[in-house]
């Protein structure tokens, strides 16, 4: 009951925030900067591939047109039944050590990262905007909240086996025709993963593979799988998301002091339960 | 682009609620009661626009005029920046009137912004301008 009504007043939350916000906003950063690149074929490389460069959001940031956020649709299961979410895959013991987590323990209130991304997009980590910057060699990822990078080669080498656990994993990749695969693991397992919008806990198993398409020249798509062996039953397959070319050409450089936030919050949560 | 008043303010109440818990870096409910609006006059001490969430911190005279300093925590620096909030345009010392919700823990002097008001009654929301681009 109490899902169905988060459920219910999330969905109205989107048609609100569409309603209130989305073509305002977008005129509004349209001023900001650079204009948006007008449709047209896929820009490439030197070497051929898709560039994939550039600054990507899903039509507005955070408390403006949310509901306009990278639109997520695919389907992982059969018609008509619907793809399994990420927490339906716990296993018992992660289902258990989840129920023993709240808001207050989230990393991201102490600016940690976190693995994925709050709404199912790498790039954006806990943010709704990230830049590419691609060359054949590298392709550099970089989220504009809390400063998290990816430089992911493009030569299909190996994993590295002389670098400590990262919040953001090591991430290698290749060319598979026009999609480029990036496969990332060694991560730490003191973030949180944040699928479906919801948080949770992951472990140190985590391995995310995930396929990037510039289909046209305004738009990205972008597919992933998720593994954790240690906590999950099966992959979970991250809904597609879409994501489209932004009209400014730089993301922001934000501090993060979490410092209020998590006081805020602990207090809060020895307000509701005493601990 | 005119919207009423009532579906602005409708929306803002249904916003409030949706976003905190599915987007926001913690849920609002989590932290404020909602049942408990809450509205300061005072001076601008600082303005933090910082992640997880951006800050106001004001000083407001009590009832027996000692200065209590108090801080409200409003949307994600880059939400606002791109709401059309611009970064300097309340400044330290500038009066203003906050409205919002406590936090959960009555004992703090906290509370979540839902509406800042300045002396010429320029308004501003939880993600920036209210009466900007973005309400136009």
């Amino acid at each position: 009951m109490t899902s169905r009504l988060i459920a219910g007043i999330t969905a109205l939350g989107f048609a609100c925030a569409i309603a209130l916000f989305t073509p305002a906003v977008v005129n509004v950063a349209a001023g900001q900067d650079a204009p948006s690149t007008p449709p047209g074929p896929v820009p490439r490389l030197a070497d051929g591939h898709p560039d994939l460069s550039g600054v990507w959001w899903g039509g507005a940031d955070i408390g403006a047109a949310r509901g306009r956020g990278a639109r997520g649709g695919g389907r992982g299961g059969a018609r008509g039944t619907p793809p399994p979410t990420f927490m339906s895959l716990y296993k018992p013991d992660a289902a258990a050590k989840a129920k023993t987590l709240s808001d207050k323990d989230d990393p991201t209130l102490r600016c940690v990262p976190t693995a994925f991304g709050t709404l199912n997009v790498s790039l954006w980590d806990v943010g709704a905007v990230g830049q590419i910057l691609a060359t054949p060699k590298m392709i550099v990822m970089l989220t504009e909240t809390y400063h998290g990078f990816r430089v992911v080669p493009t030569d299909g080498r190996p994993h590295r086996d002389d670098v400590p656990p990262a919040y953001r994993g090591d991430s290698v990749g290749r060319w598979d025709g026009d999609t480029f695969v990036v496969d990332t693991t060694n991560f730490t397992d003191n973030t949180w993963m944040s699928a479906e919008g919801r948080v949770s806990h992951h472990s140190d198993a985590l391995h995310i593979v995930e396929r990037y398409r510039r289909v046209d020249a305004n738009t990205l798509e972008i597919e992933a799988t998720v593994e954790d062996p240690e906590v999950l039953t099966g992959p979970w397959t991250v809904p597609k998301q879409t994501l489209v070319l932004a009209p400014f050409d730089r993301i922001m450089s934000l501090n993060c002091s979490g410092i209020e936030t998590q006081a805020l919050m602990d207090a809060a949560a020895k307000q509701s339960t005493g601990k | 682009m005119k919207r009423s008043f009532r579906t602005v303010l409708g929306c803002g109440l249904v916003l409030l609620a949706s976003a905190a818990s599915a987007w926001a870096h913690h849920s609002f409910a989590a932290a404020f009661d909602m049942n408990k609006p809450v509205t300061v006059q005072g001076t601008i001490v600082q303005v933090r626009l910082e992640n997880p969430h951006s800050w106001f911190f004001l000083d407001v005279k009590d009832p027996n005029g000692k200065v209590v300093r108090w801080a409200f925590e409003a949307g994600t620096p880059s939400g606002m920046v791109r709401n059309g909030f611009k970064p300097g345009v309340i400044k330290k010392g500038v009066e203003v009137t906050i409205k919002g919700f406590h936090a959960k823990d009555p004992s703090q002097n906290m509370g979540m912004l839902r509406e800042l008001v300045l002396a010429d009654g320029t308004v501003y929301g939880m993600f920036g301008s209210q009466q900007g681009p973005a309400a136009q």
